[in-house]
């Protein structure tokens, strides 16, 4: 198994994280998530995203308006709920506490 | 040049060649299947849908106006399949894992139901050909009980030594024994339960191997018609199960009202009638061979015996048509009700037809000389036809 195909239940796991920190920045639409992530490593498909966008607004972490868009049909123009928030904080306070624990691990101890 | 068909995606018309339409079709019903459960599933496809058009509209232009099957298959590479994000965490969510089979129970009420614990796994003796050394029937009565079939192999072997018992016995389950052929077959042979979670996980594995094939054509087609055989095998697979099965789940069905006292004796009736139209035809058929005129009426010119035969029999279907439609609904009515045990109730009503049929002809034959000389004559006329088919058939 290469290098890419290990990570990919990481990937997929942190995929929902990753999406609410872009709706975080600035209300966004589906297009824009999916620009946001193309060039990295967690560059995913329409297939994937919207059931997942659908879980988390069931699960009222997100909420949609349908806004006007230049080209075509009114799109959903997504944000965070306050209760989006909080779960963005919380998981990112997580995130800090594993990625300094990767870290930290097997270095030999200090002094 | 090849046809085109018109499609609404969202409410705006696209037009995609039938390649395309097909790919589109096949991909779009994967993702309802995969959304099945799901209480946004709608809203879904409308975005999918959507995302669709977008990248539709990207490549039509004023002089393009249809989208090509490979563009259509490029869309749908992008798109990616459909993952129903909420599948894990309801699985994990839901209290008993039978309350999927629930969901896929005939009747309205199954509601009802959903504390009710899935059916057993049915296991089926089947021959199963794959890694067999003659015939698969080794290897299905192995799967049958769950042990190795080289065991059950060497049983044989020892009876063949004894009297050769083992040889008989083979050729005769290898004959009356079905092949399994579909996987639902399969399954059923080593005992996988038949629950409605089981179709899902197959129909999804089905569509993804389908989606490896989509570059190329033969695969593909070869994909498709292997999978509807499939998917048609696990229909006929419930269809079995809800027969055997129709007592237990009955009990939670909403009663119907049951289909009355009277049952016991429209249904012979029926039956009855349809067996005086046999008996009718079959009068008609000889008299019209032998005498070359139905009870009398003679034949058109110029029209040979053989054409006359061909309508007598259509004609008896055309009227026997209504009749068993009618048996058929009030079997089936009874069937499903509270109290029949379809088997039964079907023999019980073949023996009282037959039964009515031949007290009938042993009356015409005792009260009607007429009909006492007809069948006395039988056996000669029978012959008297049978060489004149003869005839006809070496003079043609």
């Amino acid at each position: 198994m290469g290098i890419n195909e290990k990570f990919t239940p990481i990937r997929k796991g942190l995929l929902e994280f990753l999406v609410l920190k872009i709706i975080a920045a600035d209300q966004v639409y589906v297009a824009d998530i999916l620009r946001q992530l193309r060039g990295t490593e967690f560059a995913t498909r329409e297939g994937t995203l919207y059931p997942l966008l659908s879980k988390m607004r069931r699960e009222k972490i997100l909420d949609y308006e349908w806004k006007e868009s230049d080209a075509g049909p009114p799109r959903k123009y997504y944000e965070l709920t306050t209760k989006g928030r909080e779960q963005l904080r919380e998981t990112s306070e997580y995130w800090q506490k594993i990625s300094g624990t990767v870290k930290d691990l097997g270095q030999p101890p200090a002094g | 040049m090849n046809k085109v068909v018109t499609i609404n995606l969202n409410g705006n018309a696209y037009q995609l060649e039938e390649g395309g339409y097909d790919a589109l079709r096949l991909y779009l019903d994967g993702a309802a299947r995969r959304l099945e459960g799901n209480p946004d599933q709608g809203e879904i496809l409308a975005d999918i849908e959507q995302a669709i058009a977008d990248k539709c509209v990207a490549v039509l232009g004023a002089n393009k106006t249809v989208v090509g099957t490979r563009e259509i298959e490029q869309i749908i590479d992008e798109m990616g399949p459909v993952e129903d994000a909420a599948s894990e965490t309801d699985e994990r969510e839901s209290s008993a894992a039978g309350t999927a089979t629930g969901q896929t129970e005939p009747g309205a009420a199954a509601s009802e139901s959903r504390a009710q614990p899935p059916p057993p796994p049915v296991r089926r003796l089947y021959k199963i050909r794959d890694g067999a050394m003659i015939s698969g029937v080794c290897n299905g009565i192995a799967a049958y009980f769950g042990i190795d079939p080289t065991i059950v192999r060497l049983v044989f072997v020892l009876m063949v030594f004894l009297w050769g018992t083992g040889i008989l016995a083979y050729i005769v389950l290898a004959l009356i024994v079905p092949t399994a052929g579909t996987t639902a077959e399969k399954a059923a042979a080593c005992g996988a339960p038949f629950t409605a979670q089981e179709f899902i996980h197959r129909a999804r594995e089905g569509y993804y191997e389908g989606m490896k094939t989509w570059g190329d054509k033969h695969a593909h087609r070869k994909w498709r018609r292997e999978f509807k055989r499939e998917m048609r095998g696990w229909g006929r697979m419930v269809q079995h199960e809800m027969r055997e099965n129709a007592c237990r789940w009955q009990q939670h069905w909403v009663p119907r009202p049951g289909p009355g006292p009277g049952l016991w004796i429209t249904l012979p009736i029926l039956s009855l009638l349809r067996g005086l139209l046999a008996l009718l035809t079959m009068f008609a058929l000889i008299s019209l061979v032998t005498t070359g005129a139905v009870f009398g009426l003679p034949m058109p010119a110029g029209v040979p015996v053989w054409v006359g035969v061909i309508v007598l029999i259509l004609a008896y279907h055309v009227v026997a048509w209504p009749l068993k439609a009618l048996r058929h609904a009030w079997y089936y009515h009874a069937a499903y009700g509270p109290r029949f045990a379809p088997p039964l109730f079907w023999l019980g009503d073949t023996i009282v037809w037959l039964g009515f049929v031949i007290l009938l002809v042993w009356l015409a034959d005792r009260y009607l000389p007429h009909a006492h000389e007809a069948l006395r004559n039988l056996p000669p006329v029978i012959h008297h036809a049978v060489d004149n088919v003869k005839q006809w058939w070496a003079a043609r």
